[in-house]
């Protein structure tokens, strides 16, 4: 392994993030090669989660823009203080200023809102980690607009000319893959695919972020979640899910699982109706003992 | 910068990977050897994750990235032989082997639909001096002769579908009524010395809607397969956003097929890409699979999702339950065409299909051009 990305790795799990071998490559490369990273994977992954880690590794601001659609330019790139701008030519008005001088005023930066975007490739201290949630979400036509600010870092406002980027952001797309990413956009991007962790990487996660859970109850709340999700359900449980079930468990003063508390908890794990109907007492005990049996062998 | 040899063994993996029809592109070449003198390239794993981040494979090509990796892995191991096959260009017909068209009764008739169809073929004495269009409208399609089906194809490409009508989230400018968008009215503003003598103003644009087509090709479905097929396409040109996939035993996407620039794309290439056409049909296993692969990329709350089948299944009716459902759940309407309902005597008992029922909107017959032109006022509803 190469040390940069052991690293990586090793300062990744500092953060509170217990990244696999290809996640940390994934991630060093897009530092290094200065890189968005387009991140895919299930709901509940922690895709999310490796742009908020990145920022705290690299000590400096995360800035969030949260896809919807019907996102536009006005809210993810800039917007004039329009308020603010007609107060001004009003109390201008009585002074008689000249024209063109009012003009230059109320388009300055005083008067101009920076959204993320814009936030993004102006912030002055240092290089930001710009978190680009759920692209998918937005339309295709603001992925092509997208696609123009990530290649040239660059914004053009009319009435104030080009801003070039202070600094290029470190830049975190995600995608829970409602839609198909465009392959324009794909291909300016390095690309990572996040699957469920592996039973040893979900309880050293568990155990990471839920330190009050016991040993014991860290590995049967794994091997449950992963009996689960070898199940064919509507909505596959995520670590995220895996977690608030370990945080209500802990709550709840449990040290192992049983079937009655399992049942009267499923509802942190399983979000579905037709899921939670096809697990039954019946199904729940099979699970739980499984659960259970395994851990008391290893 | 890496070395030649890396370099051209880059290129060939790139090639091989493009051969078994993984998309990979030059710039996504650039980034892989950009990216390898980054990593350990003795460690296996590392290279592979790396390759995979860069060259930007999808979990769905995982299997065949794996395989082509193994290879050019072992190659990379035997350094005694000098020039490794992989820098050679890639075997010329790399397409799992041409299937040929399969032989499909009652449609001698391969002329290409689209754009370019036999519209100029000249009406004889039968066809001239009257319009034929109304009785050919309600003519079944299992009683149409090849040339009633090119002309049929005519009609469809002259069927203005109108399936805009759905409100989007998107803004757009309009005149009169709307939310007042403040970043026009400012600038119109300006010529005024701001007195805001007229307010621009934003709405909702008009949308179409999101098609998701299934169509059966089996066996029992010979007789309208390819004239639904036919109809697909000219809802594909009216409606962009159209997934087409057909199903018989398995299912097969053949949105990449319809591309906008590939006009002229004849029924009997499109059939060559299904495997098993008029073989035998299970709709449950077809469906679940749609569910399993695309239904998160395909299905929305704005998508429309049409079957065309006849609902014989010979499957196990609760997984096409669990299909219909989930479909169901996420669609914002299922309709389902069955061109058995056309006749009278028909009753919907068919065990696929009655399990099917709960989980359907529109239930509707396609057996003539008029029941098809009757859907489009369901889509757009």
């Amino acid at each position: 392994m190469n040390d940069a990305i052991r690293e990586m790795q090793e300062g990744m799990e500092r953060h509170g993030y217990i990244a696999e071998h290809s996640i940390a490559t994934a991630v060093y490369l897009a530092k290094e090669m200065r890189k968005p990273l387009l991140i895919e994977g299930d709901a509940g992954v922690g895709k999310t989660e490796i742009g908020k880690v990145m920022a705290r590794m690299l000590g400096t601001e995360l800035i969030r823009l949260q896809c919807y659609q019907g996102l536009d330019v006005n809210t993810a790139l800039y917007e004039w203080n329009y308020q603010r701008q007609i107060l001004h030519l009003k109390i201008a008005e009585r002074d008689g200023k000249d024209p063109a001088a009012l003009e230059a005023e109320i388009f300055s930066r005083d008067f101009l809102l920076e959204r993320p975007l814009l936030r993004a490739i102006t912030r002055a201290e240092a290089p930001a980690v710009l978190l680009i949630d759920e692209i998918d979400r937005a339309d295709d036509g603001f992925e092509a607009f997208l696609l123009e600010v990530l290649s040239d870092f660059q914004v053009t406002i009319p009435e104030l000319g080009t801003i070039r980027a202070v600094h290029q952001p470190y830049v975190v797309l995600t995608s829970n893959n409602s839609r198909e990413i465009g392959d324009a956009l794909r291909r300016r991007c390095l690309y990572l695919y996040i699957d469920h962790p592996s039973f040893e990487k979900e309880v050293s996660i568990i155990r990471t972020l839920v330190p009050e859970v016991s040993e014991q109850l860290a590995d049967q709340i794994a091997r449950f979640a992963q009996g689960l999700r070898a199940r064919r359900l509507a909505k596959v449980p995520g670590v995220a899910e895996t977690l608030d079930w370990a945080r209500a468990l802990v709550h709840l003063h449990r040290d192992h699982l049983d079937v009655d508390v399992v049942q009267a908890t499923l509802g942190c794990l399983v979000k579905d109706h037709h899921d939670l109907d096809a697990m039954g007492p019946s199904e729940t005990a099979a699970l739980v003992a499984a659960a259970r049996d395994t851990a008391g062998v290893s | 910068m890496i070395e030649g040899d890396l370099l051209a063994h880059l290129a060939g993996f790139a090639g091989a990977l493009r051969a078994r029809r993984v998309r990979v592109g030059l710039s996504d070449e650039v980034d892989a050897a950009t990216a390898l003198p980054l990593v350990d390239l003795l460690d296996r794993d590392e290279v592979r994750s790396a390759l995979r981040t860069a060259l930007k494979i999808r979990p769905r090509d995982w299997q065949v990235f794996d395989e082509e990796f193994r290879r050019l892995w072992v190659e990379r191991e035997a350094p005694a032989r000098p020039a490794p096959p992989l820098s050679q260009p890639p075997p010329p017909s790399t397409n799992p082997a041409p299937r040929a068209p399969l032989p499909r009764a009652g449609n001698p008739s391969t002329a290409p639909i689209g754009v370019d169809a036999p519209v100029s073929e000249s009406p004889d004495g039968e066809h001239a001096g009257y319009s034929p269009d109304v009785l050919l409208r309600r003519k079944p399609f299992d009683q149409c002769t090849p040339r009633d089906l090119a002309e049929l194809e005519r009609l469809l490409e002259r069927l203005k579908l109108n399936l805009a009508t759905r409100p989007s989230r998107r803004l757009v400018p309009v005149r009169g009524r709307g939310i007042v968008d403040m970043r026009r009215s400012f600038r119109s503003a300006i010529a005024t010395r701001c007195d805001f003598l007229l307010l621009a103003r934003r709405a909702r644009a008009v949308e179409e809607p999101k098609l998701v087509l299934l169509c059966d090709t089996s066996g029992s479905m010979d007789a309208h397969s390819r004239f639904f097929l036919a109809f697909i396409l000219a809802l594909k040109r009216v409606a962009r956003r159209t997934e087409v996939f057909a199903f018989n035993t398995t299912l097969t996407r053949l949105t990449p097929w319809l591309a906008p620039g590939k006009i002229g794309i004849t029924l009997d290439r499109l059939a060559s890409e299904v495997p098993d056409w008029s073989g035998g049909t299970r709709i449950g296993e077809s469906l679940a699979e749609f569910v399993l692969h695309y239904q998160r990329s395909a299905l929305d709350s704005d998508a429309v999702v049409v079957i065309l089948s006849d609902g014989l299944d010979r499957g196990d009716p609760e997984v096409l339950v669990r299909a219909m459902r989930a479909i169901h759940a996420r669609a914002r309407r299922v309709i389902w065409l069955n061109p058995l309902l056309g006749d009278a005597r028909y009753q919907p008992l068919a065990r696929g299909m009655e399990a099917a029922l709960p989980f359907v909107d529109f239930f509707a017959a396609a057996h003539n051009l008029e029941s098809l032109e009757a859907v489009a006022g369901m889509i757009a509803a």
